[in-house]
This record gives C-alpha cells, sequence and structure tokens, in this order.
C-alpha cells in the first residue's frame, strides 16, 4: 500500500504528562519547594509506545475505560499535543469533534462564532461565509442564529457546534463521544452526516463507550489499556476482548 | 523571523476576528457601544485640558497636546502587555482543545489596542485646533514611531504571555513594572527638566526612542534626529527577536501548562 492513502499514521507515540501533585503556582512556592529539594510532580505516561495507521476510508474505533488515553490519542491526532516521543503523521484537512464549542465565545452570536470557529480550524472567511446558510439549516435554529450563544439552550449550541465543525468537508474526522448530543431526532441526523462521510470515503476516527455504536459503524477496532494497544482487529473481536478483561477485573475485585 | 511574518499573514484574518471579538466583548454591554473608543479618551483630554489649564498651570504651553502627545501611545503599550500577558492563559480551554497558532492571542491583544490608538487619535486632532495649537504637517511623520512603537510592544507582549504561562506573578510584577516605567519615562514631563548630567540615566530607557518621535511631530513639530530615529527600530527589533524566540520556544508546551 502506498504512503500516500494513509492520512494518519503513527509510531512509538509516547505522551508524557507531568502530573503537578501541588503546582507552584507562585515564585515563592517554587523557591520553597527548591531550598526544600522537594519533588512537588511525578511523570505519567498517558500514551505508550503506541503505532497504527489508519488508512484512507477506514472508520477506526477506538475503546478502552476512562483514563486509559483514547482522548490524547485523539489529541495527538489533533495536533493539540505535540507527542513526547514518536512521530505522528497526518495528510489532508481535519475536523476535530473532541470537544465541540470549544471555540464558541458566550457573548457573540452564533453567526459571529460560527466566522470565528472556522478560522479558528483554518479556513479563510470567505469559506466560512459560503458555508454559512448551510450551517445554519443544519442546525435548526432558526432565528436565534443573531442571539448571543449564551442565550442558547445547550442542545441549540451542541447542535450549531456539530454543524459548524462537519459542514467544512474534511478529509479525516475525530470524534469523541459527542453523539448524545441534541434530540433523537438530530442524533439520527449526526449519524446520517456521520454514514454520508464514510460513504464519500473520509477516513474516522471514533472514540465511543457504546459498544453497539462501535459495532455497528466502525471497520475495525482498537483497545487501549493504560496507554498501550492490547487489541487491534474486527470490532466484534475486540470488544469480546475488552468485555473479558473488564469481567476478569471485576471477578478479581471479589 | 520570518516565520513570525509569514504566520502573521496566514493567520491575519483570524488575528483581526479575534480583536473585533475583544472590542465587541469590551463595549457589548454598554449603550453607547463602541462609541465608547471615541469618547474614553476625549474625556481624559477634557479632564486634562481642564485641569492643566485652569487649576495647575505649566510653564509649557498647551500642556494637554505635550501630554496627550506621549500619553496616548504609552496606553497603548500598556494596555497591549496588560491584556496580552493574560492572553495565552485566558485562552487556556481553547489551547487544550483545538490545534492553534499560539500567536494568535498576543497578536490580537496588540490589534484591538491599536484600534483603540487610532480612534484616540482622531479627538487628539480635534483638540489641537480647538486650543489654537499649530497643526504641523509632521503629524504625518506619526507612522513611524507607531511602526517603531508597535514592533517594541509586541516583542514585549510575546515575552510576557509566554512568562506568565509558567508563573502567575508576572501579571502582577508586571502592573508594577509599568507603574514604574510610566513615571521614569518623560510622559508627564520633559527630558529637558532633568538636569543634564543625570540626563544619561533616563537616556538608558529603552521606550523613550520610541515614544520621542510622537511629541516631537505632533507638540513641537519637528522630526527626530537620525541618531535618535535608529535607536527606536534598534530597541524595538531587539525586544522583538528576544520576545518572539522565547515565545516560539516554549509554544508547544503552553499546553500543558494553562
Amino acid at each position: 500500500m502506498s504512503s500516500s492513502s494513509i492520512p494518519i499514521r503513527l509510531q512509538n507515540v509516547t505522551q508524557r504528562f507531568r502530573v503537578i501533585h501541588e503546582r507552584p503556582d507562585t515564585l515563592r512556592e517554587l523557591f520553597s519547594k527548591f531550598f526544600r529539594h522537594e519533588s512537588h510532580y511525578h511523570d505519567f505516561e498517558a500514551v505508550k509506545s503506541v503505532s497504527f495507521e489508519v488508512p484512507s476510508g477506514q472508520m477506526l474505533g477506538l475503546i478502552g475505560r476512562n483514563g486509559s488515553g483514547k482522548s490524547t490519542l485523539l489529541k495527538i491526532v489533533a495536533g493539540v499535543y505535540r507527542p513526547t516521543a514518536g512521530e505522528v503523521q497526518v495528510k489532508g484537512s481535519l475536523a476535530p469533534l473532541i470537544e465541540l464549542g470549544a471555540g464558541f465565545h458566550h457573548e457573540l452570536t452564533g453567526r459571529e462564532n460560527i466566522l470565528l470557529n472556522g478560522l479558528l480550524m483554518g479556513y479563510s472567511k470567505r469559506e466560512m461565509q459560503e458555508r454559512e446558510q448551510r450551517i445554519v439549516e443544519f442546525a435548526e435554529i432558526g432565528d436565534f442564529i443573531d442571539a448571543p450563544v449564551k442565550q442558547y439552550s445547550s442542545g441549540m449550541y451542541m447542535r450549531l457546534a456539530f454543524s459548524v465543525a462537519t459542514e467544512i468537508d474534511p478529509a479525516i474526522l475525530l470524534i469523541d463521544e459527542i453523539l448524545a448530543v441534541g434530540d433523537l431526532p438530530f442524533q439520527q441526523k449526526c449519524f446520517e452526516r456521520i454514514q454520508n462521510f464514510r460513504k464519500a470515503g473520509k477516513t474516522i476516527l471514533f472514540v465511543s463507550h457504546s459498544m453497539e455504536e462501535i459495532s455497528q459503524h466502525c471497520d475495525r477496532a482498537i483497545l487501549i489499556e493504560r496507554g498501550s494497544i492490547l487489541a487491534d482487529g474486527p470490532p466484534g473481536d475486540v470488544i469480546e476482548v475488552y468485555k473479558s478483561s473488564t469481567a476478569l477485573e471485576v471477578v478479581g475485585a471479589h | 523571523m520570518i516565520e513570525l511574518v509569514r504566520d502573521t499573514y496566514r493567520y491575519r484574518e483570524l488575528i483581526w476576528a479575534l480583536a473585533l471579538k475583544e472590542l465587541t466583548i469590551r463595549y457589548k454591554r454598554s449603550v453607547l457601544g463602541f462609541l465608547w473608543a471615541l469618547l474614553n479618551p476625549a474625556l481624559l483630554m477634557l479632564v486634562l485640558t481642564l485641569v492643566f489649564s485652569t487649576i495647575m498651570r505649566f510653564a509649557i504651553p498647551h500642556y494637554a497636546i505635550f501630554l496627550l502627545s506621549v500619553l496616548l501611545p504609552w496606553t497603548f503599550f500598556s494596555q497591549s502587555l496588560s491584556y496580552a500577558v493574560e492572553s495565552i492563559v485566558g485562552n487556556g480551554d481553547l489551547i487544550k482543545k483545538v490545534k492553534v497558532a499560539k500567536l494568535v492571542f498576543p497578536m490580537a491583544a496588540i490589534v484591538s489596542n491599536l484600534i483603540n490608538l487610532f480612534l484616540s487619535l482622531i479627538p487628539l486632532a480635534l483638540l489641537v485646533p480647538l486650543m489654537r495649537h499649530p497643526f504641523y504637517w509632521t503629524w504625518l511623520y506619526l507612522p513611524v514611531p507607531l511602526l517603531a512603537l508597535t514592533i517594541f510592544t509586541l516583542g514585549m507582549t510575546f515575552f510576557f504571555a509566554a512568562a506568565n504561562v509558567y508563573y502567575r506573578d508576572v501579571a502582577h510584577i508586571l502592573q508594577v513594572v509599568l507603574s514604574a516605567w510610566f513615571y521614569v519615562t518623560p510622559i508627564i514631563y520633559s527630558l529637558d527638566f532633568i538636569p543634564p548630567k543625570h540626563q544619561w540615566i533616563f537616556k538608558l530607557n529603552p521606550i523613550i526612542y520610541v515614544i520621542n518621535g510622537f511629541r516631537l511631530s505632533v507638540y513641537y513639530g519637528m522630526l527626530p534626529k537620525a541618531t535618535s530615529i535608529i535607536a527606536s527600530f534598534v530597541c524595538a527589533f531587539i525586544s522583538l527577536f528576544i520576545g518572539f524566540a522565547i515565545f516560539r520556544k516554549y509554544q508547544d508546551d503552553f499546553v500543558f501548562y494553562v
């Protein structure tokens, strides 16, 4: 397989975080710690030497327990974190549906936020203006588009955020458990849109705790446990490994 | 440095949108809205003019213009720094969630304050004929000191914004530094008031070369000496080189500390 058809490639990626017990927020704390030779942190590897590739057009599900490193991996792919070690290659435009509405500002109107959010994701003003109408329509928020987003209900807020993030025609989508947004009809619309992305051959990285969603939508799944890959393969098999590993732990706890 | 120019151009629309956001939010809840950007300096000028032409009379004629010609650029400098020092930490939530070039935040702080500076020059330009002070052609020279001042401020801004990520004391220290700096800089007084044998101490202050051009061209109708212009740009670029080098070195780690 030629490398051009591999939009996401991670090689021995390690992400180390410094967990600060009592953070020396001020210089005084820093000096007092320094003179007492105390170590106020320990290093923690959220992702340990992980390697995988996602071929073009594949929908890959990431599963694992809370704190296993799934979201950290997504943020590495999204470029939010620069990994401590290893190599990350991402080819093509990327839409991170990680924390929807992260770039929204409460005092600005929906319309102003559409532009600002698009610019934050690296799109031009013109591109966003061309898409504005479609974004508003998909989000179904009507006249509220010219009201400050602080007046939105949480459902409206998420609908607008989802709409902005997906209307921009990315090559790669990163989805982190955001599909629990909005009411049932809107959830269905979201899934339809994701299905359309799949049909259009987009590459999708999908994090979910719903095994049903993973087995229904993904071509492949990876199980992450304490920052390392435990299983990689067809969703059904990987889910089995996950279930048996958690079951074992529950038994072991008794 | 090429990187700085390239990224500024690349993210120009984002920087502009963030700067406008800042201004929009600052004036949103007020009845007069954006007009405050004009009214604020105008009212300040009114107060200064009244105080210095009736209550406190100085030997300097048209003292209000003498003062404002450097007070307005100084305000730009100190306001930009005060805003920008928090710009990375303040946008921490965003930095932790979205991949975004970090330099857009201090840049946006500068741009929004530049807009304020331009708006405040309008009432100054109205005050000059009102006080029957000559309107010198040297006003046309203002873009030059403005450029030096912007570059100087940008460098300081990068440094303080980066430093504040690691130690939040920096924002507090900055306020103290700024108020001390205000008094050791010939803003409310003139360098001529200082005995000649002590003047060299004041000339160690880099910002005097940068703001000198404002007073000369607006108040005296003169252009600065070539050495002074060169000195202003040397100071400005030293500030930018050091500030941006430090910012660039640490920017990828900001996300772990905000």
